[in-house]
């Protein structure tokens, strides 16, 4: 008995450590966002008193905030977009239907999420300033698309060819063509499966760091992620608005997450396990 | 993720298991108007995969053997490689690549494990908790970076007024102490295993109960069954967590660049922050021979692994 009761307390008491390294620092950047700056040199309590926007009010007054809001929100929505169009075109066919190469086209679309794009940033600049595409919104929107759409094949290549084989067979009698075939019965059924990769892709793009600084770097193309972190490195008395700055930078991911932590989850286990 | 957080876009990567083919494709390509749309259908991602997966991985491995800048480009034969292996900084990022990949094989994943292990009793608030665990996976790589610039700082960070607090010396410049700087980087994300406690809790779910059946009838405790059951048939699981903290690491960037930019003294300089300094000061073809050796190490790792943890193959 004792020995379980002990046996429960240190199982809690590492839960709670874990816990701690993760979000404790999270918390406090979070909560000193909304301290004046004496307050946050002055080594007081962890909790705002008073509640202050001193912060907030530095941080959008000095620079376009809302300017990289809007094209974060630009890269992260039309990425998505494009990723799951060219995902589901792609994951269809390969999914139901029987064609040359099927298995091949599969393997090498599937294959693109092994390759450590990182090691690929030369190419990736040089290729973006050949096409027209470097330093402008909508080739950030079209790298990401690419970047993106073999993660969203996969999750719904598993997730198509789990539905019922009758669709075709009774498409087929319909003499729906192929495209009409996709767009009024299979996008419909693979809502799911979208969202669920939907989901990923745009925290993820969201996110973003090294690839719009390697592929849009002036300020006017710059996402939030990118604009707020290289403005740390030029402002660094003001520190209340480098807070909030911070916690600007987490708020729509955290958001994203707790609202479709579900379709996260599976998006991560269906993603992870092929 | 990050999901990762994981850091660098985290980017999911799919590694074990050939894909599980259920059903017999139905509709044949050949019925009238079926392989022209299918042709079509797969254009976009043919076109998408050609221009930004493949050509750069081709262009990559050859012009790593050339001087290559905005200037032009020459080859150079395996110069690249002859002066990066010469390359004190080239040691110093293959160096600390290494212990950050050492910190994730051997404290991140088995944290991870082990929340997982707990969580999967479905123990009071394990919901509540896997959120937390997982929102630094979901929070981008560059705020957390700043997050810990904030938490490191010697005037007004925690970390340094909570040491203090308890009266010990609260003044080190944790980020920027050549002592310091790499294992201070590492704690940033050492222990947020989010993506290790997601993929291992769906694996003990797919567990089946009779399993155990066995073992609780000879009477074996909780903690028997978890060491000799269940930790076991968690190796396909156990395998992929590894390949994918593996292949995070090596593409390590956010953290770094905007935390310390791999100072000092090199002390965190990874091997992508160095491709894309190099990058930056126009040596594109040095740069890419040491992006050639991130995607093999990479390719390494993934061939390594999957033998050693023999994943794909099932045990229940």
């Amino acid at each position: 008995m004792a020995a379980r009761l002990l046996g429960r307390s240190s199982r809690g008491v590492f839960l709670a450590l874990v816990a701690l390294a993760c979000v404790g620092p999270v918390v406090w950047v979070v909560l000193s966002s909304f301290k004046t700056q004496s307050q946050i040199f002055g080594r007081g309590d962890l909790l705002p008193s008073p509640f202050s926007l001193d912060g907030y009010e530095a941080l959008f007054t000095q620079i376009d905030v809302t300017g990289y809001l809007v094209n974060t929100l630009l890269y992260a929505g039309g990425g998505t977009a494009g990723a799951l169009a060219v995902a589901l075109l792609a994951a269809y066919p390969v999914a139901r239907l029987r064609f040359p190469f099927r298995r091949a086209v599969g393997l090498l679309f599937s294959a693109g999420l092994a390759i450590p794009i990182a090691g690929l940033i030369v190419p990736e600049f040089v290729i973006m300033r050949d096409l027209g595409l470097f330093d402008s919104r909508a080739g950030m929107v079209v790298f990401y698309s690419a970047m993106w759409f073999p993660l969203a094949f996969v999750i719904l290549r598993v997730y198509l060819s789990g539905l019922p084989p009758s669709i075709e067979e009774a498409a087929a009698l319909d003499g729906a063509r192929y495209f009409q075939l996709l767009r009024h019965v299979i996008l419909p059924l693979a809502r799911p499966g979208l969202a669920t990769a939907g989901v990923i892709i745009f925290i993820n793009v969201w996110n973003d760091f090294l690839f719009n600084l390697l592929l849009a770097p002036s300020s006017e193309h710059q996402n939030v992620q990118v604009g707020l972190a290289l403005f740390r490195g030029q402002f660094t008395t003001d520190i209340a608005a480098i807070l909030a700055g911070t916690t600007v930078m987490m708020v729509i991911p955290v958001a994203v997450f707790v609202l479709f932590q579900r379709q996260v989850i599976a998006g991560l286990t269906a993603g992870s396990s092929r | 993720m990050s999901l990762a957080g994981l850091q660098d876009g985290a980017r999911v990567t799919p590694v074990a298991r050939a894909p599980a083919r259920r059903r017999r494709p139905r509709l044949e390509a050949a019925t009238p108007g079926m392989g022209h749309g299918v042709a079509l259908s797969l254009l976009p991602a043919v076109l998408l995969f050609g221009a930004f997966f493949l050509v750069p991985l081709g262009v990559v491995v050859v012009t790593s053997s050339s001087d290559w800048g905005p200037l032009g480009l020459s080859f150079t034969g395996l110069e690249n490689y002859r002066i990066l292996f010469a390359d004190a900084a080239f040691w110093s990022a293959l160096r600390n690549t290494a212990s950050f990949a050492a910190a994730a094989v051997l404290i991140q994943v088995p944290v991870g494990v082990a929340v997982a292990i707990i969580l999967s009793r479905r123990i009071r608030g394990w919901r509540l908790l896997r959120t937390i665990y997982f929102l630094p996976n979901i929070v981008s790589g560059a705020a957390l970076a700043l997050v810990y610039v904030t938490f490191y700082n010697p005037r007004y960070g925690l970390l340094n007024q909570a040491l203090g607090t308890l009266g010990l010396d609260g003044t080190r410049d944790w980020l920027f102490d050549v002592d310091t700087a790499l294992p201070a980087v590492a704690a940033t994300w050492v222990f947020t295993a989010g993506l290790v406690i997601v993929l291992v809790m769906a694996e003990i779910a797919a567990i089946p109960e009779e399993v155990y059946d066995a073992a609780r009838v000879d009477g074996a405790t909780r903690w028997e069954q978890t060491r000799h059951i269940t930790l076991p048939l968690l190796r396909n699981a156990i395998g992929v967590c590894v390949i994918l903290v593996l292949l995070f690491t090596f593409a390590y960037f956010d953290g770094v660049y905007i935390m310390t930019g791999g100072g000092p003294a090199d002390r965190t300089l990874t091997l992508s922050l160095y491709a894309f300094q190099e990058y930056s000061n126009s040596n594109w073809g040095y740069a890419n021979a040491v992006g050639v050796l991130l995607i093999a190490l990479g390719l390494v790792a993934i061939v390594a692994v999957r033998r050693l943890f023999r994943i794909g193959e099932r045990d229940f």
